[in-house]
């Protein structure tokens, strides 16, 4: 549940969701849920020239199941605070 | 479970129908949208048709043509989103991406006649699904019913996650440190001489050289006194009391 919290945290800041099949699309996190399934506002297709038939999709759901990686605003990255997430979900507390 | 969009002909009663849920196994309609038209990949537009929104599959049937229809699980679509741009697609639509088999040519190879048609289904990768019909609504209707349909799409989703995989497989080889260090104690104290940085192993190194210790040992070993000599001392006492000495502790 450690990444579903963080994301959370970061609803209403860009992000860049990059599926598997390799597009990907910025937007504004809207939401997201406990399986990871992302919601994205004002959403913009990084690549255009590769996906045009993105460029009418203003918003969007994405499975969680398909994102390879969610790149986040550096300021919205606390280190430390994942450090000791990351060592409190690792013992299981 | 099959993958990808597929063909989807199971209809009751007459004339257009409904299809044939698997209520069996709690598959519900959520929702009822007619006059919807789809577009499958870069085929041109098939309408006039209706849309079904069930608790684990979307499934378009022609409101003409019987034999016509087409489905996709929820757990199969990637992605959904709301497109409403003229430029990109003349009507506000729901715009999906279907995740398919990947590229690897295992798709079962049926001997029916639908064969070919199902095979190209499956490597669909793209539909579009567009609200509207004959009479004149302004575009705000249609952008609502998207708007409408996409929050749906999004509600049914969350009903499909991924199959939970068996967990309990992982515990078999994640080997946390603490359970090293538990195996470490059981070990010979003299184990930490291989990890000596300076004295790596296969180099020789005076009197901590692992080859060297065993030689030395054979050779004080017993067991590699003369034979002969063993036989005429003929103590098989004194034998075996020295055999089990001479093992290498």
């Amino acid at each position: 549940m450690l990444f579903f919290s963080y994301f959370k945290d970061l609803v209403g800041r860009e992000v860049t969701v990059e599926l598997k099949n390799d597009l990907a699309i910025r937007g504004t996190l809207h939401s997201v849920d406990q399986y990871l399934n992302i919601k994205l506002e004002n959403t913009r297709v990084v690549d255009q020239d590769k996906y045009p038939h993105m460029l009418s999709v203003r918003n969007c759901f994405i499975r969680g199941s398909v994102v390879r990686y969610v790149q986040l605003p550096p300021d919205g990255v606390d280190v430390d605070l994942l450090h000791d997430a990351t060592r409190r979900e690792a013992r299981g507390g | 479970m099959a993958v990808g969009l597929r063909q989807f002909t199971q209809r009751t009663g007459d004339g257009a129908g409904e299809p044939i849920l698997d209520t069996e196994n709690g598959e519900e309609l959520i929702r009822v949208q007619p006059s919807v038209s789809i577009v499958v990949g870069t085929r041109a537009p098939e309408s006039p048709g209706t849309l079904y929104i069930t608790s684990k599959q979307v499934v378009w049937l022609s409101d003409v043509d019987r034999a016509k229809g087409y489905a996709v699980d929820f757990l199969s679509l990637s992605l959904h989103a709301v497109s409403r741009d003229p430029e990109a697609y003349p009507s506000p639509c729901i715009y999906t991406q279907i995740e398919t088999e990947d590229d690897d040519e295992d798709v079962d190879e049926g001997s029916d006649n639908e064969s070919v048609e199902a095979l190209d289904l499956s490597k669909v990768t793209e539909m579009r699904l567009v609200p509207s019909d004959a009479s004149q609504y302004h575009r705000l209707h249609w952008c609502v019913v998207v708007d409408n349909l996409f929050e749906i799409f999004c509600e049914c989703a969350e009903l499909n996650p991924e199959p939970i995989e068996e967990e309990e497989e992982g515990h078999n080889w994640v080997f946390s440190a603490d359970q090293l260090e538990n195996e470490g104690t059981g070990e010979d104290p003299g184990w930490h001489f291989f990890q000596d940085p300076t004295n790596p192993i296969g180099h020789s190194n005076g009197d901590n050289d692992l080859a060297n210790n065993v030689l030395r040992l054979q050779i004080n070993d017993q067991r590699f006194e003369d034979a002969e000599e063993m036989e005429q001392e003929n103590e098989s006492d004194h034998h075996f009391k020295n055999a089990p000495n001479g093992e290498v502790a």
